[in-house]
């Protein structure tokens, strides 16, 4: 690795410096949304579905799509892209990305295929792009390639904010 | 090797760094090799530090020389001692945990090792063998005699072995008074305890070296035997002709290292060595004495003083009457030389240090005739302030020699004077037998359960038979706390059991003051049990608990029960607990065997359960479509039959009208002779075939309907299923009981009021979570009754109430609600004050008229308070508002009902998780919903009632009575409906929401069938009016709601499609918070249960770098912080904090067991504005840490 990388890692502080001296190559699964790529780390269990019935909830957030019944257990589904505040697409044209299994299942809109990338390869940014403030709170690190951004997103405590339901105290 | 004495003056003259190195060498040549690496490691910090001068080093040596030299006498408990000394951050010894956990195996292993050599040195006398061997015959023979011939077996199969040992040349392998005192243990807690002693002897007698020739399936019908044989009836008979063991125990000790000249009990030698410590106490008092220095000659000798006292106290109570007497005495001389400062010289100070090193010479010889001589010698010194006269000395010489027979012939356990932590550790041994552990678990909390009635009972009246019962479950609970090692609870019953033995002996109840300590007592007992079964952090009053026991039992022991009752009634308990539970009437619960099993291993089964149901649900649908389906295809048989047989005749009538269509020219008319040709065949076979398909179609029907008999079967079953597996998730009320009991006594002494709490209902099971949900809003309830209800014990007499206040816990199941109710005969609500605060807040105007039930509403709101002062329970800002918002988070109601100067009712009621309902499918905009029928009264169909609008609200006029009405849709605020029933409503539902019934309009109801209710996943939080989801028949997920919360949760208020994130303030974080640092996860836990039943909101951190992570984000409002922790301590911590300028003011509270005056000073230096040495009682710490809150208030209020 070239000196410069090291130093910009330093500089973010968003690596561990043992695990980038100790490390030779670490894979991680990237997923797209929108304009964004987010890392997911292969230690989780993680499968794309295909042609499974989002169903709707009322009265939830809006980045909640709704529930799916993935072999009898329900999954919420969230959309990132609602929370990055880009315009909405036709989730025909998306996929499901679930991750996780049983109780802590959670599928997300993804557009196109998950990548498999190296780590290693990811270029730390110096600088993270502006995002919504929702977000800020869990991005731990952001990387690019080939220009393509990739946060690297404390996901468990994100998709625990996006469940996480308030409401106005006014009473019907 | 040096004495801690020589070593400490060495160290004064010598460098530290060398005697550190003597001590290693002096280790290693003793063959403890753990501990020359200790010495070693210490030697290299020290060298560090004095390059540093960070440190005196000169005490922190002499600790350590100490510590080396106690080694030798009590290796396992220094072992520990030596690791928490070199951990001292003081140090900085650069080693990580793991290297400290092998330092301390290695000093283990050393202390085995000389345990071992020890042994193999002993030569066992093989007379005293053959005796011991003898003695487990006639135990056998005796259990013969009681029908135990389980144990008869066991204990010859033991007799045999050892004679084969004894015999062989394996007998160095076996320790044998050891393998004889556990045994007669076993054996004799075998018919109190028989469940858990059958484990223990098969363990027993499983152990390698005795060579059993029996496999596991023998040692397992042996066990079974021993569990089953001896029954419940036959308990009691058996424990009164159990064979008194106590002898053969104390004979045995009497071999194991005693190397004195005549026979010493075991226990006297533990008695030596407790006096021999407190004489080292004494020592470093005046070790510590500058002679040129006033004020260090005047603490010393104080402090020697007192240390001299309770040396001399102990000394008496352990018999050592004479050494005692000798002991007042120059404690009196001690106190002639602090009235005499100007005259003290070192002389006396030698002189003192020099009776000193007589006594620890003594203590260790005292059964030698010549020993007394030692401690008198030179007490007729005229340089003594009041010399020996020789009479006296005659005649203390005289007692000395007659006691010190009597002491080291003592068999029975003298007790002891002072509680240490030791006593009351919970921990478990290291080599702990799982099996017997999980039988005491289960057993334990049982019997906590039922020594706290007894004792309750004892507290309000009681009899003999409480006593008794006390006494049972005292003296089963030391046995099997023997059994499986747990000292704690070994310690504190045995001195209970001492305790109600005396009662029972002398026929007397335990007065006032007694009951008082024992029910303290009780509780703590209850907390160890739940602190074992973990489900609570450990007692941190324990160690007060036992003291307060040791005292009753030393002063019974001395004065009996008769005089000890009339002394000293501590009148800081006045508080009385009733449990309401026949007790008398209800047969003793029996043991069935249990099974631990993971809690996510339950999870997984409810949800395959649910899963089953889902699946059969689907089956049943697919097959009632099939039936469907049938059905149509039946009809199309028959319209095929129909049509074949329309045809055949149609084809016959062609054939009369002569235009046939074969035979042509046979000569014969078509009257005289049938003519068929294919058309006639293909009709026919039509026909045949459409009446065949029909029978196939019936048949098909039955099979159908048989699947459905087998499918409505298998539904009824998963359904059992699933309930069983509901009921595993159920918990009686009653084990939240001891933790309700304990905050009431608690609160009463903190508010000094006399009351009763009265549990009522508390049998009911319900579900673990909603259960652990209402333990918080319980608490608050309970605090604001005695705090705010309930008068001051003059105020009530006056009013002609008791004196003892009433609080009554009553809990009943409503449906699918439990009610919590609780009521108190307090002063009720203040309905003056609350105008009077509301006025002031400008809720109300002056005089404006307001019934009551209207101000009774002002309490609910948020920071709604009637006093203009706060107190230490219940005045933290914390009112009715925060249990209302927490029972309302749980989708439940709370109402209240007061009567002025008559007391005050509240009702919680809480609805308990569904795991299957009855729901109504219908549609709402674009969304499928299944609606819950709890709470639905009635359904209306559209034209029997008339919607209207009436003063702008709808309302449903409905045989002459109206409903106010509620649109579902609204309800949901779904706003881009698309109905497709044009007309005001299709259903309207009657819901019973608190004391009204409203009218829910809706769309229609598409179908109504049995649905799984499933969580929403672990990510999604509560969602308003949303019980769960369901999976229906046709895979789709559906969530199911509840319209009755639906009505009263707090919604949405944005008019979108989409619900907004609206921030509202979590009722909790209206609750001051505390951040509690530790290292110790008990600690932390025990801190933050008391914390948390106390009212606040608390937030953990395990050292002063994850606390400072935790500050940098939270905004605590008091910091409850330990002294020594790694990484960054607690006085960094407390300097830490005072550098940022938003925490000057932040209360800083320190607890450590560091007593010096020096921590004391550097803690005060760094800005901690509180500091507590253990151990701290409960009540105090609340009552400083609510002060120290009410001054931080009162100090930003001024700055502001």
């Amino acid at each position: 690795m070239h000196p410069d990388d090291f130093k910009a890692f330093q500089d973010t502080g968003t690596a561990d410096q043992s695990d980038l001296i100790t490390t030779k190559v670490e894979a991680i699964f990237g997923i797209r949304t929108g304009s964004m790529g987010f890392l997911v780390p292969t230690t989780s269990y993680c499968e794309v579905l295909d042609k499974i019935q989002v169903n709707m909830l009322p009265n939830v957030h809006h980045w909640v799509s709704g529930m799916l019944n993935l072999r009898g257990n329900l999954v919420p589904v969230f959309d990132l892209r609602v929370v990055l505040e880009e315009a909405v697409v036709d989730n025909k044209k998306r996929r499901l990305f679930a991750i996780d299994r049983g109780d802590k299942a959670v599928a997300l809109w993804i557009d196109g295929l998950p990548e498999i990338t190296d780590r290693a390869s990811l270029q730390p940014l110096q600088k993270l792009p502006v995002l919504p403030e929702l977000l800020q709170h869990f991005v731990i690190g952001g990387y690019q390639l080939n220009g393509q951004v990739w946060l690297d997103v404390k996901l468990s405590d994100l998709f625990k904010a996006l469940g996480h339901h308030q409401y106005s105290m006014e009473e019907v | 090797m040096n004495t801690p004495q020589t070593v400490t003056e060495t160290i004064i003259d010598c460098d530290p760094v060398i005697v550190i190195e003597q001590l290693a060498d002096q280790s290693a040549h003793q063959g403890y090799y753990g501990l020359q690496d200790a010495s070693l490691i210490l030697a290299e910090a020290v060298r560090e530090l004095q390059l540093s001068q960070e440190a005196d080093l000169v005490p922190m040596v002499s600790d350590w020389s100490d510590l080396v030299a106690r080694f030798q006498f009590d290796p396992r408990s220094t072992a520990k001692e030596i690791l928490r000394y070199l951990r001292r951050p003081e140090l900085k010894i650069p080693m990580e945990d793991d290297e400290f956990d092998m330092l301390e195996q290695q000093l283990i292993s050393d202390a085995n090792d000389a345990c071992n050599a020890k042994n193999a040195n002993d030569d066992p006398d093989r007379h005293l063998i053959g005796q011991h061997i003898v003695i487990i015959e006639q135990l056998a023979d005796q259990a013969a005699d009681e029908n135990l011939y389980g144990l008869q077996d066991a204990n010859l199969l033991l007799a045999e072995a050892l004679r084969s040992a004894a015999e062989s040349s394996t007998i160095t392998d076996i320790d044998f008074p050891v393998i004889f005192a556990e045994w007669a243990e076993i054996t004799a807690s075998y018919r109190t305890t028989p469940s858990i002693s059958a484990a223990a002897i098969i363990n027993f007698l499983r152990y390698p070296g005795l060579k059993i020739p029996m496999d596991d399936e023998e040692f397992s019908m042996l066990q079974e035997q021993l569990t089953t044989e001896l029954s419940a009836d036959e308990l009691i008979s058996a424990r009164d002709h159990s064979l008194d063991l106590e002898p053969l125990i104390s004979q045995d000790s009497q071999t194991i290292g005693n190397d004195l000249p005549g026979p010493v009990s075991r226990v006297a030698l533990e008695l030596v060595d407790l006096l021999l410590l407190q004489t080292e106490q004494v020592r470093s008092h005046l070790q510590h004495i500058v002679i040129d220095d006033k004020e260090s000659l005047l603490t010393g000798l104080q402090q020697a003083s007192d240390a001299l006292e309770r040396f001399a106290n102990a000394a008496k109570t352990a018999g050592f009457e004479g050494l005692g007497q000798i002991g007042v005495h120059i404690n009196v001389n001690m106190q002639r030389f602090t009235e005499h400062l100007d005259s003290f010289t070192s002389a006396h100070l030698e002189l003192l240090l020099e009776w000193l090193g007589q006594v620890q010479e003594y203590l260790p010889v005292f059964n030698e005739s010549s020993a007394g001589q030692l401690i008198v010698a030179g007490l007729t010194d005229e340089q003594w302030a009041l010399p020996l006269a020789f009479e006296e000395l005659a005649a203390i010489l005289l007692q000395i020699r007659s006691e010190s027979s009597a002491i080291s012939d003592h068999s029975e356990v003298v007790r002891v004077t002072f509680a240490t932590d030791d006593d009351v550790s919970i921990a478990l041994p290291e080599d702990v037998n799982q099996e017997l552990l999980e039988l005491l678990l289960q057993e334990m909390p049982v019997y906590t359960r039922q020594f706290s009635e007894a004792m309750q009972h004892l507290q309000s009246g009681g009899n003999a038979k409480d006593v008794e019962v006390a006494q049972r479950v005292a003296h089963t609970l030391k046995g099997s706390a023997n059994t499986v090692g747990i000292k704690g609870i070994a310690v504190l019953t045995h001195h209970l059991e001492d305790i109600l033995s005396a009662c029972a002996n002398e026929q007397k109840l335990p007065g006032r003051a007694l009951a008082n300590s024992l029910i303290t007592a009780a509780d703590c007992l209850e907390n160890m049990s739940e602190a074992l079964c973990a489900s609570s952090p450990p007692p941190n009053d324990a160690k007060n608990v036992l003291q307060d026991i040791l005292d009753w039992a030393n002063r019974i022991d001395q004065e009996g029960l008769a005089d000890s009752q009339d002394k000293e009634i501590p009148a800081d308990i006045q508080s009385g607990v009733n449990n309401k539970v026949e007790t008398d009437d209800k047969p003793e619960t029996v043991q069935s065997s249990m099974v631990r099993v993971p809690t996510e291993q339950i999870e997984s089964l409810f949800r395959l359960s649910g899963e089953s149901i889902i699946l059969n649900s689907q089956a049943q649908e697919t097959v009632r479509l099939m039936k469907n389906q049938l059905r149509t295809m039946q009809l199309q048989f028959e319209l095929l039959h129909q049509l074949g047989a329309e045809l055949e005749q149609l084809i016959d009538l062609k054939d009369f009208s002569g235009r046939t269509l074969g035979a042509v020219g046979s000569g014969l008319d078509a009257l005289e002779m049938d003519q068929y040709n294919e058309l006639h065949t293909a009709s026919r076979r039509m026909a045949e075939a459409a009446i065949d398909a029909r029978e196939i179609s019936l048949d098909l029907n039955k099979e159908l309907e048989k699947m459905h008999e087998v499918l409505d079967a298998q539904q009824r079953s998963v359904i059992d299923a699933q309930e069983v597996v509901m009921q595993t998730r159920l918990v009686s009320i009653a084990t939240i009981a001891p933790r309700l009991q304990r905050s009431f006594r608690q609160t009463c002494r903190m508010t000094g009021k006399h009351s009763e709490l009265t549990l009522m209902g508390e049998n009911i099971m319900i579900d673990g979570d909603t259960l652990n949900a209402l333990i918080d809003p319980m608490m608050h309830l309970l605090r604001n009754a005695i705090d705010h209800g309930i008068e001051s014990e003059e105020e009530r007499l006056a009013q002609g109430k008791s004196n003892n206040g009433k609080v009554v816990f009553e809990f009943d199941r409503e449906g699918n609600y439990i009610l919590v109710r609780c009521r108190d005969d307090g002063r009720g609500l203040d309905y003056a004050a609350i105008r009077a605060a509301a006025e002031k807040k400008g809720m109300l105007q002056p005089g404006q008229d307001i019934s009551e039930d209207e101000l009774k509403r002002y309490i609910l709101q948020p920071n709604f308070s009637s006093r203009s002062f706060s107190t230490h329970t219940s005045g933290r800002g914390v009112g009715m508002d925060v249990v209302r918002a927490q029972i309302v988070n749980m989708g439940g109601t709370l109402t209240l009902d007061s009567v002025q100067g008559g007391g005050m009712t509240i009702e919680l009621r809480v609805p308990l998780p569904l795991s299957m309902t009855y729901a109504l499918l219908t549609h709402v905009g674009a969304y499928q919903v299944a609606i819950a029928n709890k709470s639905i009264h009635q359904i209306i169909h559209s034209g029997e009632g008339q919607v209207v609008v009436q003063d702008d609200k709808e309302v449903l006029l409905l045989e002459g009575n109206s409903y106010p009405a509620a649109r579902l849709i609204n309800l949901l605020h779904v706003d881009d409906h698309r109905s497709r029933y044009p007309g005001p409503y299709a259903a309207a539902l009657l819901v019973k929401n608190d004391d009204q019934t409203t009218a829910v309009l809706i769309d229609a109801i598409t179908d109504s069938q049995e649905v799984v209710i499933k969580s929403l996943g672990y990510y999604m939080g509560k969602i308003p009016g949303y019980i769960g989801a369901t999976i229906l028949g046709d895979g789709t997920v559906t969530p199911v709601l509840d319209i009755s919360e639906l009505l009263r949760a707090p919604i949405r208020a944005v008019a979108h499609v989409y619900a907004e994130p609206l921030a509202i303030v979590e009722s909790v974080s209206l609750l001051p918070t505390i951040l509690v640092v530790d290292d110790s996860l008990s600690q932390r836990r025990s801190l933050e249960q008391l914390l948390m039943d106390a009212g606040y909101r608390v937030l953990l951190a395990r050292d002063g770098i994850e606390a400072a992570e935790i500050l940098a984000h939270a905004n605590p409002d008091i910091v409850l912080t330990d002294l020594e922790m790694p990484r960054m301590n607690g006085i960094e911590l407390a300097a830490h904090i005072r550098t940022q300028q938003k925490y000057k003011r932040l209360p800083i509270l320190m607890i450590t067991s560091r007593t010096t005056q020096k921590h004391r000073q550097m803690a005060e230096t760094a800005g901690v504005d509180l500091y507590f040495s253990k151990p701290v009682r409960d009540e105090e710490l609340l009552m400083k840490m609510q002060d120290l809150l009410n001054l931080a208030v009162i100090k930003t209020c001024e700055v502001a």
